[in-house]
């Protein structure tokens, strides 16, 4: 045992001539939130995707808990609980249809009972038979994030798990967030919110034009980063993680 | 609770993890409830599907127009292969284009169900859903229209029936795989309707000359019509009846062929 949830390795991903993915390595520990921020574009989405297997990568090697994930795909997307960056489900069908559907595809069969008391954990006990485009955006997040984890996965992959959600919404989720470590996951997730890599990230590597600029604690990049010129200059007063991120990245716009 | 002195390397998940991937029955099970849940509220495919055919069955016997397409089994096969062709493109292909629109598939696609395993629980509850709707014809024919068959040539419809089924579904699947918006593949899937359903209803008449007879009768829709009239009178099975066999397969290789060499699951 390494005490890695996930090891990647030089992962190359391309969109035809367009490489999105350029050489990423990354190790998550066991137990641990790890943080992927980066501009729109920067190649965060791609990167997850390659992990899922959703797409095929040029080159490079992907381990989940020492699982390589090409060699044996049914194994390696049974050990990894994902949540998209935008998703939807069949609008035929309620709810805890979707649930009962997705714990199936996990042989992890849920009872009624079972179904509905999941549901009520996330507050959603009341909506079991609307359909989910019926939901808010924050109620779909809720249920996309306990379908991530309806098995228990030892890895759980949130692509912008906050987005677009009421500051109410977003604590209750860095809750849910902190409370799937506990139970000793490793979660890695993509933000655009610096506030959110610092309370809920131990670790966050900073990417862009599809490679990692920078990996360490929020702590830990400020006080590696503080002396950058690029950051001294964009900074106003005393360094922040944003700093280091613009620093870093660039000011101008992305796609 | 926090843990003290508990050291990392022994911290473990508190349900133990799922260290095998799932077995194929516990996801066809899966799959196939959901996807019959969703067929039997997909309210629009389910009225066209079986209306549909029942309102040109009546057509087809009400005049004396529908004496000159055919003999009274050949109108009972056109009347399936409108159903048919309803669910390929109706139940099937826009439900595909639809969901890959709105990303359905990319979230099937990342747990552990193989993919094949998706589109095959889709295609089976297509295929029950045609055998329902040719079950429901052949009893209307035989109630009210008086095409009655015989036990032998009762079987032998049905088998043609799911043989057909292939041929419709993977133009089904070409039609998903080639069109990527679901809004085109509505329009397309209209004039779809022409080769697999409307050029074959004249495949026993020569109403448009005989060069259209022939067109007509080796078109998609057409091949079928041949078959299965030749299924539900099984003393007339000849030559052209085999031939249609053969043509059919031929459709169903190249057109399932299309449809999964060019299918996309993602929408971008
Ligand atoms: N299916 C695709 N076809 C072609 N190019 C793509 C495709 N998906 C992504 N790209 C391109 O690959 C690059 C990386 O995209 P990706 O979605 O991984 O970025 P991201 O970091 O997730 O961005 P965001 O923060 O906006 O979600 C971008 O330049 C994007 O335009
Ligand atoms: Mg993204």
């Amino acid at each position: 045992m390494t005490g890695h949830a996930l090891q990647v390795k030089d992962l190359r991903v391309s969109y035809g001539p367009k490489r999105a993915v350029d050489g990423v390595s990354l190790d998550i520990n066991e137990g641990e939130i790890f943080g992927l921020l980066g501009p729109n574009g920067a190649g965060k989405t791609s990167t997850l995707s390659a992990i899922e297997g959703l797409l095929k990568p040029t080159s490079g090697s992907i381990l989940i808990r020492q699982v390589d994930v090409r060699a044996h795909p049914g194994l390696a997307k049974a050990l990894i609980g994902v949540q998209l960056q935008s998703t939807s489900f069949q609008s035929e069908l309620k709810i805890r249809e979707i649930v009962r559907l997705y714990a199936g595809l996990y042989g992890v069969p849920l009872t009624k009972s079972a179904i509905f008391g999941r549901l009520t954990e996330i507050h959603l006990g009341d909506e079991a038979s609307r359909r989910f485009s019926q939901l808010s955006g924050g109620q779909q997040k809720r249920l996309s994030l306990l379908i991530a984890t309806v098995h228990d996965p030892p890895l759980v992959l949130l692509d912008e798990p906050t987005s677009g959600l009421d500051p109410q919404a977003r604590r209750q989720l860095w809750d849910r967030i902190a409370g799937i470590r506990k139970s000793g996951r490793s979660i890695l997730l993509t933000t655009h919110s610096m506030e959110e890599a610092q309370s809920v990230c131990d670790r966050v590597a900073i990417m862009d034009y599809g490679k990692i600029l920078t990996v360490d604690t929020p702590a830990g990049l400020i006080e590696k980063h503080k002396n950058d010129p690029n950051v001294l200059a964009v900074a106003r007063g005393q360094v922040t993680l944003e700093d280091v991120f613009i620093g870093l990245t660039g000011r101008e716009l992305r796609e | 609770m926090s843990s003290v002195s508990e050291p990392s390397a022994v911290r473990t998940p508190s349900v133990s993890p799922p260290l095998r991937a799932p077995a194929l029955t516990e996801i066809f099970r899966a799959l196939l409830e959901a996807d019959f849940t969703v067929q039997l509220r997909n309210n629009r495919a389910l009225l066209l599907s079986f209306a549909l055919p029942l309102v040109l069955l009546y057509g087809l016997f009400a005049g004396k127009r529908g004496l000159a397409l055919g003999d009274p089994q050949f109108r009972v096969a056109s009347a399936l292969t409108l159903g048919m062709a309803s669910i390929a493109i109706l139940g099937y292909a826009m439900t595909v284009a639809r969901d890959r629109e709105k990303g359905v598939f990319q979230r099937l696609r990342v747990t552990p169900a193989p993919t094949w395993t998706i589109m095959t629980s889709r295609l089976l509850v297509q295929v029950a859903a045609i055998l329902a709707m040719a079950l429901v014809l052949l009893v209307a024919a035989d109630l009210f229209e008086g095409v009655s068959l015989t036990a032998e040539a009762y079987l032998l419809t049905l088998i043609g029936v799911i043989f057909s089924s292939a041929l419709f579904l993977s133009v089904g699947q070409a039609l998903a795989g080639l069109v990527k918006s679901a809004d085109t593949l509505n329009a397309v899937g209209r004039i779809a309707y022409l080769p697999l359903f409307a050029v074959g209803l004249f495949g026993q008449s020569t109403i448009f000359g005989t060069t259209f007879e022939l067109i007509s009768r080796w078109s998609p829709g057409g091949t079928v019509e041949t078959l299965l009239s030749g299924a539900m009178n099984p003393s007339s099975w000849n030559s052209d009846t085999w031939l249609a066999v053969a043509v059919s397969t031929a459709y169903s290789v190249v057109f399932a062929g299309i449809g999964i060499r060019w299918f996309q699951w993602g929408a971008r």
